[in-house]
């Protein structure tokens, strides 16, 4: 599924024209005007706690300038998209700004999807041990630069969260087709008599079901954003074109797939989103930049992504997409004499201080002699990060899959929607915390 | 920035707004709440020019009950248009309730609250990360280095206003300091550290680089691993973290699903008697002050661990019906676009008998220091189960005998919060995904250390 760029902008498209050619005049007297940045959001909520149901309806709008300087960098964001507001964000640096007299059309208000209410407050409503969330999320975005102006147009997405004696989560594309065999797992309940195996275990590890995808975007995704390659935080700094794992992995950060919930028609920063190769033939061959990293790297850019209109972007990764290989799943788990297999996790975190890796598997498997035998408690895996990617079994499984439950990705703070999809790998180096 | 009387008039124009539309339909009950908020941050990092955020805010929310529907709208702008949104959302979003959610006008009211300080001025943002790069060098001979500093600061003002004529507001400050370092010559190694500042008057660079340095520098050891039962010395961000992860005993939860009962001993203990939690959102230099509520309940100290034994419990006025609470004043809205919910404000170890860390050391014997939390920490509190994944240094008396990068901890949930022997005076400000938390250090005794 590809996400149609061919879409109605979300505001009057003659005042957009009007606002480029401000930006342009503005940009006349005073060069160091970067865009303007006009959103619209819409997030429904349905809420089920102690046996009380509600329901919440929130919009959001808002208007932002950034100005680069040589002495300083410089965002101003206000909420609201009246002439006023965006008046209000143009004029911060004391330029006069004269907007046209003419009003804009009002845009036509994000439509939540028919039946939404009904269909969520059922979803909430399932008995569970604590309070259920179901969230629609919509959002429409438009970039202004000087005679130009793009649409951020990104696939509306649902949320849900269930707090039982941990809280778990969804993240998909509304009207996904998995969607309704996505719900049915995340309620499923835990095993009865899981199996914890003991600390300090290191055996070959099976990521499947979409959970490899989750390996790679901690192992790959953020050491390739380019805010952490230039300020050093970034294990891969000094790995660019060095061969980093198995000559079998391809990766690619592809923004164009409108089923994963990191998909982008542009960036936040108006770039057209394009899908760029990160890992080709285990070669580390590119970092994920937003302008101001592609200038200081010398890549491409087009990954500058806001949390919303009140922050500024910064370079993060959109849809993590591992390449498929040619080995069936089954025929992989077959020739593990002892080991894991990893069908759901629940968390994954770098340590920025020692760079060790650490997952929080909420579901799998223990392998012996090729079968599935117990079923996995909740566990944490460790292991260097490096040394984890660098010895990933260059078997690849034929089995791409999208990941559903972790694509909810906070960094610095800033949370972000993002997707991947991988087929299953095979991981050496982890060990059982 | 605005003044603040321009401030306060957009906040009654946007109310007033609010109100006429609500009066004009036959809604029961309504509340009406409406914040602005002027923030800014400032990132100053070496060799990089500054970077400064603005961002001014407003918004309105609406909260109704008709018959036995009630809705919630949000949403933001100052023009009339947000107003009308908020209410139309509200409005639109009605569902079936067994029970009026609004809490009634007896129990409305505001307590005292901080009187506002003015922001810190142009540049001193500049100046601290200036004052702080000095400080770390010469507290760390020349090992340990800022890579960044952020200030954020935010002016807000709220009103809350009800059908009943009730009406609360409330004009605050905010500061707060990111601070970014890094050990010189050794590839990765960043630590992040967040500093509640109450007051700009009295902050010292050098109290928070003596922070920063005795933690840094202790990852500089050689590594050292240990196993087995050891006595632990949580660092205030693993106490605040901890305590951060028992927010749910401490809220109000419906009796057939409650945890707590199993973790009491038969004394009603839950924790060790040198352990008082309170909520205190009474405390002018707490990070979250306001004369009421999210609601409109006063501000008060809530007392929710006297010396080991739970007492009370928060609630919004909603949840405090449902699980039959005494309502408290316990909802938070940080944000026009939140519904008020349950949640502590200000999670406040009680340290007056507390020692100060050196003597914590001293009691230790063969101990684990626990530095930071690498993984959110796992409670599993039917089972009465924890498991930690942190950070630590070993310890032998006050002797370092090395770091461990990653160890982990698990073990009975009920017997860690009753082996803890002491709570140290070094309390600090720290946030979490549960509220803001107080949290000094804690001494435990003998826990099981998986390696």
């Amino acid at each position: 599924m590809d996400l149609d760029v061919a879409v109605d902008p979300p505001f009057d498209s003659r005042w957009l024209d009007d606002l480029a050619n401000v930006c342009s005049m503005l940009a006349r007297t005073n060069p160091h005007l970067v865009d303007l940045y006009l959103e619209r959001k819409l997030e429904l909520r349905a809420v089920s706690s102690g046996g009380s149901q509600w329901v919440e309806e929130c919009w959001t709008e808002g208007a932002a300038t950034r100005w680069r300087f040589p002495s300083r960098t410089a965002m101003t964001a206000r909420s609201g998209v009246s002439t006023q507001d965006v008046s209000y964000v143009l004029g911060a640096t004391g330029e006069r700004v004269v907007l046209p007299t003419s009003r804009p059309v009002p845009p036509a208000d994000i439509d939540p999807p028919r039946g939404w209410r009904k269909w969520a407050c059922e979803l909430a409503g399932r008995p569970s041990n604590g309070r259920t969330v179901v969230r629609f999320l919509s959002r429409q975005g438009v970039v202004v630069g000087p005679r130009r102006w793009a649409i951020v147009e990104s696939p509306p997405l649902l949320m849900v969260e269930i707090e039982r004696i941990t809280q778990t989560a969804l993240l998909g594309v509304w009207d996904h087709p998995n969607l309704n065999r996505w719900l049915r797992e995340l309620v499923a309940p835990p095993p009865a008599r899981p199996w914890h195996p003991d600390s300090g275990l290191s055996v070959p590890v099976l990521f499947t079901a979409g959970t490899a995808g989750v390996l790679m975007h901690e192992l790959v995704g953020h050491p390739v954003e380019s805010d952490l390659v230039l300020s050093g935080d970034s294990p891969m700094v000094a790995l660019e074109e060095a061969m980093v794992t198995a000559a079998t992995i391809h990766i690619t950060d592809d923004p164009s797939r409108g089923d994963l919930p990191g998909a982008f028609s542009h960036d936040d920063e108006g770039l057209q989103a394009e899908p760029q190769t990160v890992v080709s033939g285990g070669r580390l061959v590119g970092w994920l930049c937003d302008q101001d990293g592609g200038e200081r790297l010398g890549g491409p850019a087009g990954r500058g992504r806001r949390a919303s209109w009140n922050g500024p972007p910064a370079s993060r990764m959109s849809n993590l997409v591992v390449t498929a290989g040619d080995t069936p799943r089954e025929s992989i788990e077959s020739g593990i004499d002892r080991g894991l297999v990893v069908t759901r996790l629940g968390g994954a975190t770098l340590d920025p201080v020692s760079n060790r890796l650490v997952l929080r598997v909420e579901r799998g498997w223990e392998i012996h002699a090729g079968r599935r035998r117990r079923p996995l408690g909740t566990i944490e895996l460790t292991g260097g990060a490096l040394e984890v990617l660098a010895h990933l079994d260059p078997t690849v499984g034929s089995d791409p899959t999208p990941d559903w439950r972790l694509g909810w990705c906070v960094k610095n703070g800033v949370p972000l929607p993002t997707g991947s999809e991988s087929p299953s790998l095979l991981a050496h180096r982890l060990e059982v915390l | 920035m605005d003044a603040l009387p321009s401030r306060q008039e957009r906040l009654r124009i946007a109310a007033t707004a609010a109100r006429d539309l609500l009066a004009n339909v036959t809604t029961d009950r309504w509340e009406v709440f409406v914040k602005t908020s002027l923030t800014r941050h400032v990132e100053v990092a070496a060799n990089r020019p500054p970077k400064v955020t603005e961002v001014d805010e407003f918004g309105t929310a609406a909260r109704t009950y008709r018959g036995d529907r009630t809705g919630f709208g949000a949403a933001s702008g100052a023009a009339p248009d947000a107003a009308r949104r908020a209410v139309e959302g509200a409005l639109g979003s009605e569902v079936v309730s067994d029970f009026d959610p609004l809490p009634p006008q007896r129990l409305l009211g505001t307590a005292a609250a901080a009187t506002v300080r003015p922001p810190t001025p142009d540049g001193w943002a500049a100046h601290v990360s200036g004052e702080l790069a000095v400080a770390l060098l010469g507290l760390s001979e020349g090992t340990i280095e800022l890579r960044r500093s952020i200030l954020q600061e935010g002016v807000f003002s709220w009103l809350l206003t009800t059908s009943e004529g009730f009406v609360a507001n409330h004009h605050g400050i905010t500061t707060s300091l990111l601070t970014e370092v890094q050990i010189r010559h050794r590839q990765a190694g960043v630590w992040r550290e967040w500093f509640h500042i109450h007051d700009p008057d009295t902050f010292t660079a050098e109290t928070v680089a003596a922070r920063i340095v005795n933690r840094t520098l202790l990852t500089q050891n050689r590594i050292a691993t240990d196993s087995g039962l050891r006595d632990l010395i949580l660092d205030p961000e693993v106490t605040a973290q901890l305590l951060a992860s028992l927010a749910p005993l401490f809220l109000a939860t419906p009796p057939d699903r409650d945890p707590l009962p199993e973790l009491l001993n038969p004394d009603g203990q839950l924790a060790s008697p040198v352990l008082t939690l309170v909520d205190d959102r009474s405390d002018p230099t707490a990070p979250i002050t306001g004369p009421c509520d999210g609601e409109g309940l006063p501000a008060r100290r809530t007392l929710l661990l006297d010396r080991g034994v739970p007492r009370h419990r928060l609630a919004s006025y909603r949840d405090a019906i449902v699980c039959g609470e005494t309502p408290r004043g316990g909802a938070l809205r940080l944000s026009y676009r939140d519904y008020p919910a349950t949640g502590l404000a200000n999670l406040l170890v009680d340290n007056a008998s507390g020692l100060p860390p050196a003597r914590l050391l001293e009691s230790a014997d063969r101990a684990l220091y626990l530095l930071r939390p690498l993984a959110p920490i796992m409670l599993d509190l039917a089972g009465d189960g924890y498991r930690i994944v942190a950070s630590g240094v070993w310890l032998r008396g006050d002797e370092v005998r090395g770091w461990h990068p990653v160890v982990e901890l698990q073990g009975s949930l009920s017997r860690l919060l009753r082996r803890i022997e002491a709570v140290g005076t070094d309390l600090a400000w720290f946030q979490t995904d549960h509220g803001c938390v107080g949290a000094p250090s804690l001494l435990v005794r003998r826990q099981p250390v998986v390696g």
